[in-house]
């Protein structure tokens, strides 16, 4: 990119090039789209300084001052940490933390094996309306939680019945298992809605994979059963991994399914739903907010830095052509 | 992966809830994967050992419906609550017909002859059928009515023999199915029951079984190659059968029921058809549309009509030039991209409600989100430390929606103007309001000459190459500025509000500059932007230094005649505290759009641009004329996938106003109905709302899959 001069600067340099004042102070110019980039990037950056600051300030620091006055270190008290991970009347962080990972942790391995499978089936196995059905199923990828919400609350809370319109007999097809308000109820909803992106995501690349390898395995007599768990199993481990930190983060961030199937038992509710409700607790535990808030980001923000590459690549997959 | 490992253990040893979560993951993993790898087991000994094969797949499904059947305590009376007993209870009967099936199956595989075929048939699935029949409670026992089920059996005998006809095959079998389906149908469904007795309930239960027992023995035995074919149709099926059954069950049969709910009322019980729907549509809450005339005469509008009005004739200037009206990188695209946005802007001004505000978000946050990604895409490009810059942007993501809205909670805290500011935001905002309303006018406007004064000498010896001269300048001169501050200071002035006033002044300066050079060189499509830089920065100033106005930013005067800190309260004042809710979204989703955009952009191939600049393009004609067209369907994409996240968007609203405030959307309006207030038919017509909302995109989606192939 240096070795060919923009026409730009060669116009520059030949019609102005009495040395005028212009030219020379657009040399300068050449700095503003980096300084726009970095004040970009402090602005982005400043809300959760903010937020670590403000939880190691103390209650009345944080109600008189902006934390920007509150960066000398001999300040700061772990006290709001103290207070949130004890228990409280809206539950203790301790416990949603463990009601989070026990969401989280099945409804990450779950769909993985799910998806695995049903990827391979429609990336290798040709069969009639191939095609069709994945279409089908991808296209779910942009339906609305809210569509299905109604609905399966209703089936963890009563069973499904279904009622035989001509003869008017009602049988039992799923029996009421009693699983509203568990985290369990949480973490099957969570795979049934993660299953259309892992599909796209674990399609594009078993599809991706050589197709010479599968042909050598069939000349030696293998079957899809084996090629899957021998060949594309082993080779797939990026992508799994990527889709893994997918659906951690979107599982462990996520609000409304939580809220919806676990949102009424204290024992069952994650981060979330602590967090929201400390936020609308009328303020009067605000200044617990910046720690728990800190507390519940730590996590995601730990898998974020140490396998952002993964992260990335799981975003990128089908979203840029060539 | 150790530390994971240990902690891990830690928890399973000493934590109850999580070894129960990792019991029952573990579990549910082996469960899911035990049934995937024995179906390939089993359907791989089809090839092979097709009698075992046969036993066990006539024994699977008989187990299965005969489980259906005691499950919903047909067979059985229910229990008495202890698990292992009532296991026993209902799973004995399954195991016998199930072990009885098998057998038939197994047996048949080895006979070759019609009449033994059909006899093992019907013998042994008249059995099972007995046996069923026998065991079945009183209060299942059909009444005996003949005719009836005479009647339904020659129904359904009749439709079965058509099917088989259709598809071309002899319409005895199908007779036979379907007569044996009317039967059931007939003898237990369309009489009472409870008032019959145990022989006709054998006879009724012997009956269908043995026909179908028959069909099944009539059936050809299997060649190697039929048993090829199944091993291979079956395959799919078993690869892909779990995941279209978790999302037909999750999904696709709630989303139908949700439709189904919109039409009725609030408990589900009367039909309403579509009054759910206009009850939305009419509610003021949710579309008020009363200011729409008010819209033509508002200032937006005024400055939309006079761009568009720039538009129509720069655009006829371009036409007679190029061919065209409007492309990328003309100067006409952006008059009428402003001033769309601005006619837009007057229409929306004007209008309020949940589905208004749904508008907004989307336009808003969308929009923003790209250009900002796209923008911080383009500048990251090859710059230093360029992903710590990305990182930092992209960090956001990670963070959810309720501690994102958290963060910014605290951003936009606003005290009363008595106290100090701890929202970083109104901290800016008052403070800017306490340095503009400084000193008077004669005296800023001496600082202001000084610093330009400065400015041309710093140029002048730029341009004649005395750096020393020119760097020395540039240092002293703020001291020298402060120095001549601090001497008025002495008198009263502000020292900070002279200082900031210089650097923002400067850049001013530099903004113009960069102006009259595109101009110069008729670059209009770079004049662009610093053009309307330069005036909102214009505007800025001349308020800053009192020559209009009093000053800027947070300060009012209070009746005793003194200036004090107004801060904004920004989530509170409607209508303009959406906008500063969609900046949370905003703040995460630009580092989405960044990311991808920025792979699409590293993705165009060298030669192309190296081709355009070999043509004599500048950069930015380079970029417009083609990155852009280039990265496009990138662009598509992103939009619409955050199109797709902007409607759904329940968190940021709940936690920062839960709802009040005028910033009512539709996702939580559908939550409050169909859970709090416990409408589910306005909830399911909100959530179908949603989902048609949605639905444009989801028909790109299949119409791009369609294309690539």
């Amino acid at each position: 990119m240096s070795e060919i001069k923009l026409a730009e600067d060669t116009a520059a340099e030949s019609t102005l090039h009495n040395g005028g004042v212009i030219s020379r102070f657009m040399d300068g110019f050449r700095a503003i789209p980096r300084v726009v980039l970095w004040f970009i990037v402090v602005v982005w950056a400043t809300p959760t300084v903010g937020l670590l600051i403000s939880g190691l300030r103390t209650r009345d620091d944080q109600r008189s001052s902006g934390w920007w006055t509150g960066l000398n270190p001999t300040e700061w008290t772990f006290e709001n940490y103290d207070t949130v991970f004890g228990a409280s009347a809206s539950g203790s962080l301790g416990d949603s933390l463990l009601n989070s990972f026990a969401i989280t942790i099945p409804a990450t391995i779950i769909p993985i094996a799910v998806a695995a499978f049903a990827a391979y089936g429609f990336a290798w196995i040709d069969f009639r309306g191939r095609k069709g059905l994945f279409i089908a199923t991808v296209s779910l990828l942009a339906i609305p939680l809210q569509v299905a919400l109604i609905p399966l609350l209703q089936l963890f809370v009563g069973g499904a019945h279904l009622t035989l319109p001509i003869i008017d007999k009602t049988i039992t097809i799923l029996p009421d298992l009693d699983l509203v308000n568990t985290t369990t109820a949480v973490w099957i909803a969570h795979c049934g809605f993660a299953l259309p992106f892992a599909i796209f995501l674990l399609h594009n690349y078993i599809s991706g994979l050589p197709k010479d390898l599968f042909e050598a395995a069939r000349i030696d007599g293998a079957d899809h059963f084996t090629i899957f768990w021998r060949l594309v199993l082993p080779l797939s481990v990026p992508v799994l991994a990527a889709f893994a930190i997918f659906q951690f983060l979107w599982t462990w961030n996520d609000f409304l399914i939580a809220n919806t199937f676990a949102g009424t038992n204290p024992d069952a509710r994650p981060t979330t739903i602590l967090i929201a409700n400390l936020a609308g607790d009328f303020g009067r535990n605000e200044h617990l907010l910046p720690a728990a808030g800190f507390v519940q980001a730590f996590f995601p923000l730990v898998v974020f830095f140490a396998l952002q590459r993964f992260f990335v690549r799981g975003l990128l997959a089908g979203s840029v052509k060539g | 992966m150790g530390i994971i490992a240990v902690s891990l253990a830690y928890g399973f040893i000493f934590v109850p809830k999580i070894r129960s979560t990792i019991i029952l993951a573990v579990a549910a993993v082996a469960i899911t994967g035990g049934l995937w790898i024995g179906a390939n087991l089993l359907f791989d000994q089809a090839t092979k050992r097709w009698a075992a094969f046969n036993a066990a797949r006539f024994g699977l499904t008989a187990f299965a419906i005969t489980g259906i059947i005691s499950g919903n305590r047909l067979t059985n009376d229910g229990g008495n609550g202890e698990f292992f007993s009532d296991l026993v209870n209902w799973i004995w009967l399954p195991l016998v017909i199930g072990g009885i099936i098998a057998a038939v199956g197994f047996f048949l595989s080895g006979l070759t002859e019609r009449t033994p075929r059909i006899a093992l048939g019907t013998l042994g699935f008249g059995t099972a059928g007995a046996i069923i029949g026998a065991l079945l409670q009183e209060s299942v026992r059909p009444e005996t009515d003949i005719v009836v089920t005479l009647i339904w059996t020659a129904a359904f005998a009749a439709l079965g023999a058509g099917i088989s006809v259709l598809r071309q095959h002899p319409p005895l079998g199908g007779a036979m199915n379907g007569g044996a389906i009317g039967w059931l149908i007939g003898s237990f469904g369309a009489v009472d029951l409870g008032t019959g007795s145990v022989g006709w309930a054998v006879v009724a239960s012997v009956l269908p079984a043995a026909v179908i027992g028959a069909r099944i023995g009539m059936t050809a035995p299997a060649t190697a190659a039929d048993r090829n074919e199944v091993d291979r149709r079956a395959r799919p099926i078993i690869f892909i059968g779990p995941a279209v059954l978790f999302l037909t069950t999750m999904l696709v049969i709630p989303a139908i029921r949700t439709l189904y709910l919109s039409f009725f009322d609030r408990d589900s019980e009367d039909l309403v058809w579509f009054e759910n729907y206009i009850e939305t549509f009419t509610d003021t809450t949710s579309l008020d549309l009363s200011g729409f005339w008010d819209a033509f005469f508002n200032w937006p509008m005024r400055i939309g009509l006079i761009l568009v009005v720039i538009f129509i004739s720069v655009g006829k200037k371009m036409k007679d030039r190029t061919g065209k009206w409007v492309e990328l990188g003309s100067p006409s695209l952006g008059p009428l991209v402003l001033g769309g946005m601005f006619l837009a802007f007057a229409f929306f001004t004007t209008s309020r409600g949940t589905i208004v505000n749904n508008l907004w978000w989307v336009l808003v946050v969308t929009l923003v989100s790209t250009s900002l990604g796209l923008a911080v895409a383009v500048l990251a490009d090859g710059a230093k430390f360029e992903k710590a810059a990305k990182s930092l942007i992209f960090m956001p993501m990670a963070i959810s929606l309720v501690g994102a809205s958290v963060i910014w909670r605290f951003m936009y805290v606003a005290r009363d103007s008595s106290k100090e500011q701890t929202g970083v935001l109104n901290a800016l905002w008052v403070g800017l309001g306490r340095l503009s309303t400084g000193r008077g006018v004669a005296a800023t406007l001496l600082i202001f000459i000084l610093g330009l004064t400065a400015l041309a000498m710093v140029l002048t010896a730029i341009t004649k190459k005395q750096w020393a001269r020119a760097l020395a300048i540039v240092v002293l001169a703020p001291f020298a500025l402060w120095g001549a501050a601090w001497a008025w200071a002495q008198l009263g002035g502000n020292a900070q509000r002279i200082i900031v006033g210089f650097f923002v002044s400067l850049c001013f300066a530099a903004l113009l500059t960069a102006v009259v050079k595109a101009v110069q060189r008729k670059e209009y499509g770079a004049a662009a932007v610093p053009t309307i830089a330069s005036l909102l920065l214009g505007w800025f100033l001349v308020r800053y230094w009192g020559i209009i106005g009093g000053g800027v930013g947070g300060f009012e005067t209070n009746p005793a005649g003194n200036v004090v800190g107004s801060p904004i309260n920004f989530i509170q004042e409607s209508p303009y505290n959406n906008i500063f809710l969609m900046v949370v979204l905003i703040w995460i989703q630009t580092g989405f759009a960044m990311v991808i955009l920025s792979a699409a952009i590293q993705a165009v191939p060298d030669d192309v641009l190296e081709a355009a600049r070999v043509d004599g393009a500048t950069t930015s004609q380079v970029f417009w004329r083609v990155t852009l067209p280039q990265i496009a369907p990138t662009i598509g994409v992103v939009v619409t996938t955050i199109i797709v996240l902007v409607m759904k968007v329940f968190d940021v609203v709940k936690v920062m106003t839960n709802s009040n405030f005028g910033t009512q959307v539709l996702a939580n309006d559908m939550f409050n109905q169909a859970f709090n207030a416990a409408n589910t038919g306005r909830g399911a017509a909100l959530a179908m709302l949603i989902f048609i909302s949605v639905m444009p995109v989801m028909v790109l989606n299949i119409r791009r899959m369609q294309r690539e192939d």
